[in-house]
């Protein structure tokens, strides 16, 4: 047999292994060397093929922006399919998509982040945001992330000052397999691609956002693969200031409207004033907690700016308003003046629209079990259960108040109970997976919460306890509403066994 | 936390501002430095260059070195993130002595007085061989060359070994062999040229990251991967062979069977270069494709394609690591490798080598220069006239020179134990993580009488067991050389001082003859690593390891040069055995026939699963440094268990449960359970890297008789879920910093 070693060459002979260009400097063809077009925006390219899974383009994106550990801009994940030995195993890295319509930028309330007309880049100014985070809760893939050691948001801008030199992004240029590459797209193009090529098993669905990456895909991967942190849900931040400012301010307007419609029904009765008295403290209260939630909360003041886009801003205005009105409503009643009944019904319009912002705020995509009629539902609700509470708790017991607390409790049970059997029979991994970690992790918060409920919305108020009652379901709304915070699953990225963020 | 922060004012805005690094562009003003030093990285033998920037005597931030030619800019996550170890807490700062129990800071002539104070009393009492002296592969050569003479003739102990025993004895030993010599006969550049790549237990993807550039280069390449484990680096093959643990011989002798019978072998490179083949074809005839595929637990379908790959290449190479040196017969099955390419021509060519990818940044410079397995220069301790030159080139009388190289490791260990070794000095290594079965081990640091570690941390597991404490200088603190696998000498300098009163290793090997009263003889006029270069150039002139060409300011020019690179030549030759003679009596490779075995602790009832274990991309060795890199920590916080979903079921056992890992010597207790199809049925997997959690607390006392490596993978076990286990990270909070 004629034996093909003969074909063998040497070193010095050209023809040997002609295909591989030695001496090739790496990173050479890693970024566009024409400019952009009109009509074209840059976007990264990640070759899931290539991918090797060694983490050098998180390292190397921390070391360029100085980042402390625990931030990852650009983040390395893992999908696992197949069987042994027939076994799959593909990674992820994803910096930020640079969306064609970034929610981070529509839900800022301050218009800290801008889409760069010239590059298509989605940039963010550290300067202008306040901390406020609300962009961590709109982008499903994790993008930006809220820095606690400078107290703003920050995020992958495709290393936007090194392309400007014509540099390749940090990651870029430290992959050693040129999995991620810079390119151009064409947007209008693009528009009609993304569902092919910008999805990628590990990734949330590319929705109306229409983020750009190009995601190369290996030509046969297993029907199912699973990300390597599937089975490790855990807990979210409980966001504290958030739970007391949500259900203070719900209480105080539940409160306000409460004796605003039943002086306008009944005539003014007493506790009336006092009621609407610790009710314009709650709310105080509430909104000075509120700002604690912010990075910079000296800035607080800029969440205004947004409010033709953004429902932050719109939460922060009705709520200024309410607080406003609030104030004067409750002089109006201590001083006995004339025009409460004006006043009342503009604080409880004001209220009753802030409290409408508050729950479309939680109305995001990337955040599933937020994102439905429950959440609504809820923050009605718990000010129909604590506003009257409160009223019949200060002034002498009224029927009429206990009644509609007794009420509002019976329908705030009904309407956990609904939310928690939608979570648990749902296809989709995050609701299922929301659902999954009220009834192991948290269970015995969520018995206590219903169990508060139904003693201090229907039995305490029934056997004559408002006050009792009020505490105690107080307790359970902010239990209830810590539940919220901490059981929902964001959409984000498959991420490692160990690394993925909390979630 | 300040007033101002706690307003949100914005008080980090300088460290998070942006500036232009002449070098590396635009880039957070923080990480631009007022030089970048050219250096070699220290963890693993790539070899890759760097360049460490310094701002007021601080390392701020790494680079990989884009002049380099091993890495081209590349590197991977942990060099990437190099500079944090070098102010990581855990730094060993001072000399420490152990007093009533406790270890004192004291001055560094009270401990160099001690400790040769400790020695010689031992020595004279039991004799010069009662001193064990462990090191490691991560000193400069500089070190490694004073080193070996400090303790051959200084201390004149035969007894010293180090700790690449635990890593690539088995490929020293294969080579020594097969070749006649040591010394990995190929180049990284053959990843790029050769058609066929056939990797046995070796992970590059996790271990050697950046020889990944390579193969993505070469894009006409078939790549074989033979592991147990369908690893990182099994995604990128063409072919994937997941072969039974340890029926790698089987495998390779399999391979050879069907290349004879179907001709593709190279006879007439067996004629001319090659002894034993015979007896080799011989012993090959009973590796029909059929018992191999029941050894192998392959398909004889697969096994046909990879021979028939490797056979038909026009220039094949073998890259192995771990999973061949970690084992009985890991020495054994580098023959067999070694057989494989021999027969089919695959050596000194463009392309074509058995290439053991070496583990530590200097085990090569250990090896060469070393004095532990082999005298200087790859000379032997049995050979009459390497004696005679080595005394000669040192101007000691011969009879100084050892005649053997004397216990290995594992065998210095177990002297221990039985208190043949009395005092032992540990250099640079961390054997209550990295040594197998820990007990032993425990038993053997508690028995001597007066144990020095010599690190650039403490406290770490081997130094709690100390009597004294040196507090070295690590990487990036001291200048000397690094040898990577590819035989490529790279500079490596100081960028930063020591913290405190630690010292380079070089300096405390000096300052320990000069104790002794041996400094003169042995270092006469030394002043810096500079003299031990030109003496170990001297001393390697003429040898395979030729280093007489090299000068330091031609390494950093060249960004590394090549051994053999004798003096006046002008480049280092990038293949060895190009003319097909060999360093062997008769000038011949020698075949040798390989039986294949079962590996030494099989699986029973009581003990049902194969323990295998490995290592992560973000860990080095023991994590004396990663662990204290908190980007590298975060992603691999915590040791793993790999089990396949069919066995957890079978077990009840849930993801991320804590579990227990038993064998016959002892647990390893709440490691955390990761159900993956990544392994086999009946098989397990861990990663050796965590203290917490140490995979050697399982592992056997079973070591290759020719190379003395441990067998640290393939022992058997059985897996239960944790009672007592500590599990605290079960109820860590979510990351609250995130939101």
């Amino acid at each position: 047999m004629a034996l093909p070693l003969k074909d063998r060459v040497l070193e010095n002979n050209p023809l040997f292994c002609p295909t591989a260009a030695p001496g090739r400097r790496a990173s050479e063809d890693l970024i566009p060397v024409l400019p952009l077009e009109a009509g074209e925006q840059y976007r990264f390219h990640f070759d899931m093929t290539k991918c090797i899974g060694c983490h050098c383009c998180e390292v190397a994106c921390n070391e360029q922006n100085n980042n402390p550990a625990d931030l990852h801009w650009r983040r390395v994940g893992e999908i696992e399919g197949g069987s042994y030995p027939f076994t799959q195993r593909l990674y992820l890295s994803m910096g930020c998509n640079h969306c064609l319509e970034p929610s981070c930028l529509q839900g800022c309330p301050v218009d800290a982040y801008t889409k760069d007309a010239l590059t298509g880049i989605v940039r963010h100014d550290a300067e202008a945001c306040i901390g406020c985070q609300y962009c961590t809760w709109n982008c499903q893939y994790g993008a930006p992330q809220y820095n606690p050691e400078r107290g703003v948001v920050g995020k992958c801008d495709l290393c936007h000052g090194r392309l400007t030199e014509g540099r390749a992004p940090a990651c870029v240029a430290a992959c050693p397999e040129e999995a991620i590459r810079v390119e151009a797209v064409r947007i209008d193009e693009w528009k009609n691609q993304y569902v092919q090529l910008g999805n990628a098993p590990g990734m949330p669905v590319a929705d109306k956002t229409i983020s750009t990456t190009r995601i190369t895909l290996p030509d046969a991967a297993p029907a199912e693969l699973k990300k390597a942190d599937y089975d490790r849900v855990r807990p979210e931040h409980p966001h504290m200031p958030l739970v007391l400012m949500t259900v203070l301010t719900q209480l105080a307007v539940g409160a306000l409207a409460a004796i605003w419609a039943c002086t306008l029904l009944a005539g003014s009765f007493a506790g009336a004033r006092m009621a609407a008295a610790v009710a314009l403290g709650v709310a105080n209260l509430a909104l000075g907690a509120s700002t604690l939630h912010l990075g910079r909360p000296i800035h607080a003041y800029r969440a205004l700016k947004m409010w033709r886009r953004s429902w932050l801003s719109r939460e922060v205005l009705l709520f200024s308003l309410f607080a406003g009105a609030a104030a004067a409503y409750a002089g109006s009643l201590w001083f006995g003046l004339p025009g409460a009944a004006l006043l009342g019904a503009a604080t409880a319009l004001a209220g009753l629209a802030g409290i409408a912002a508050s729950a479309y705020i939680y109305r995001v995509p990337a955040r599933p079990a937020w994102n439905s009629g429950y959440t609504v539902a809820d923050f009605y609700l718990t000010a129909a259960l604590t506003g009257p509470l409160l009223v019949a708790a200060i002034g002498p017991a009224s029927r009429v108040m206990t009644l509609a607390a007794v009420g509002a409790a019976a329908l705030q049970l009904l309407n956990q109970f609904s939310k928690l059997l939608w979570l648990a029979r749902s296809d989709e991994f995050e609701l299922r997976a929301s659902g999954r970690l009220l009834a192991n992790d948290l269970e015995r918060l969520l018995l206590a919460r219903f169990g508060l409920l139904v003693a201090g919305g229907m039995l305490l108020p029934l056997m004559g306890h408002p006050a009792v009652g009020l505490a105690a379901a107080l307790g359970g709304e902010l239990l209830g509403r810590y539940l919220f915070f901490v059981s929902v699953v964001p959409r984000n990225m498959a991420a490692s066994f160990f690394t993925g963020r909390a979630a | 936390m300040k007033a101002g922060q706690l307003l949100g004012l914005d008080t980090l805005r300088e460290k998070y501002a942006y500036g232009y690094d002449p070098e590396f562009g635009y880039t957070a003003a923080g990480k631009i430095p007022d030089r970048w030093v050219e250096t070699t990285c220290g963890y693993c033998s790539v070899g890759c260059g760097m360049l460490a920037g310094v701002k007021d005597g601080r390392m701020i931030a790494v680079r990989g070195n884009p002049k380099h030619p091993v890495n081209e800019g590349k590197l991977c996550p942990k060099g990437l993130s190099e500079h944090y170890i070098l102010e990581a807490k855990g730094r060993a700062q001072y000399p420490l002595l152990r007093e009533n129990g406790k270890l004192r800071r004291v001055s560094w002539g009270v401990a160099l007085s001690a400790m040769c104070g400790k020695f010689r009393g031992v020595q004279e009492r039991f004799g010069a061989d009662a001193l064990g002296i462990v090191s490691t592969g991560q000193l400069v050569t500089e070190e490694f060359y004073a080193l070996g003479k400090l303790a051959r003739i200084g201390f004149g102990t035969k007894n010293y070994c180090g700790n690449t025993t635990l890593c690539m004895a088995s490929a020293v030993s294969g080579y020594k062999r097969t070749f006649g010599s040591d010394g990995p006969p190929g180049a990284y550049e053959d990843l790029e040229k050769a058609d066929v790549i056939f990797l046995i237990g070796a992970n590059i993807a996790d271990n050697h990251p950046i020889l990944c550039q390579r193969l993505e280069r070469n894009t006409n390449k078939t790549l074989i991967v033979a592991d147990p484990r369908v690893t990182k680096t099994a995604m990128m093959a063409d072919l994937f062979l997941p072969v039974k643990p340890r029926s790698d011989i089987a495998l390779v002798n399999g391979m050879m069977h069907i290349l004879i019978r179907a001709g593709l072998i190279d006879r007439d490179y067996i004629e001319r270069h090659t002894t034993g083949f015979a007896e080799l074809k011989e012993s090959l005839g009973k590796y029909t494709p059929e018992r191999v595929a029941q050894t192998t637990g392959l398909s004889e379908e697969r096994l046909y394609r990879a021979a028939l790959a490797y056979g038909r290449a026009k220039a094949a190479f073998i890259g192995w690591t771990m999973g061949v040196n970690h084992s009985t017969k890991g020495a054994e099955t580098v023959n067999a490798i070694n057989n494989l390419a021999l027969i089919t021509g695959n050596i000194g060519r463009v392309g074509a080598a058995p290439f053991s990818i070496t583990g530590q940044c200097n085990a090569m410079g250990s090896r060469e220069a070393g004095a532990t397995s082999s005298l200087p220069g790859y000379r032997k301790f049995e050979s009459a006239e390497d004696r005679g030159e080595i005394a000669h080139l040192w101007n000691v009388p011969v009879e100084k020179i050892p005649t053997s190289r004397g216990l290995a490791y594992p065998d210095i260990i177990e002297a221990a134990v039985g208190k043949k070794i009395r005092a032992l000095w540990i250099i640079a290594t961390n054997p209550a993580v990295s040594y197998p079965n820990y007990d032993v081990l425990k038993q053997a640091l508690e028995s001597v009488e007066f144990l020095v570690v010599q690190d650039g941390f403490h406290p770490t597991p081997t130094t709690e067991f100390a009597h004294l404490v040196l507090p070295a200088a690590i990487w990036g603190e001291k200048e000397g050389t690094f040898t990577n696998s590819e035989r490529r000498c790279s500079k490596v300098n100081k960028a930063v001082d020591p913290p405190a009163e630690a010292r380079t290793d070089f300096d405390i090997f000096l300052a320990v003859a000069r104790e002794l009263g041996c400094e003169d003889e042995l270092f006469a006029g030394w002043t810096g690593p500079r003299d031990a270069f030109a003496e170990w150039r001297r001393v390697s002139k003429g040898r395979l390891c030729d280093y007489s060409g090299m000068t330091y300011e031609a390494l950093e020019e060249h960004g590394g040069m090549q051994w053999p690179f004798p003096e006046g030549a002008a480049r280092g030759v990038k293949r060895l055995y190009e003319d097909g003679r060999f360093p062997t009596a008769d000038g011949r490779a020698r075949l040798y026939p390989i039986e294949w075995e079962p590996h030494p602790e099989q699986p029973n009832a009581e003990y049902p699963l194969v323990f295998n274990t490995g290592r992560t991309v973000e860990h080095w060795h023991t994590r004396t440094k990663t662990a204290k890199v908190a980007i590298l920590e975060a992603m691999s916080p915590r040791a793993w268990l790999e089990m396949n979903p069919g066995d957890a079921k079978r077990l009840g056992l849930k993801p991320h449960d804590p579990v227990d890992v038993i064998s016959r010597r002892s647990r390893v207790s709440g490691v955390e359970l990761r159900i993956t199809e990544i392994v086999a049925p009946g098989q397990v997997f861990m990663p050796f890297h965590y203290e917490e959690a140490n995979s050697n607390r399982v592992t056997q006392s079973a070591f290759d008789p020719i190379s003395r490596e441990p067998n640290f993978k393939q022992c058997a076990v059985r897996v239960e879920r944790s009672k007592s286990a500590h599990t605290a990270w079960r109820q860590m909070p979510a990351r609250m910093e995130a939101k």
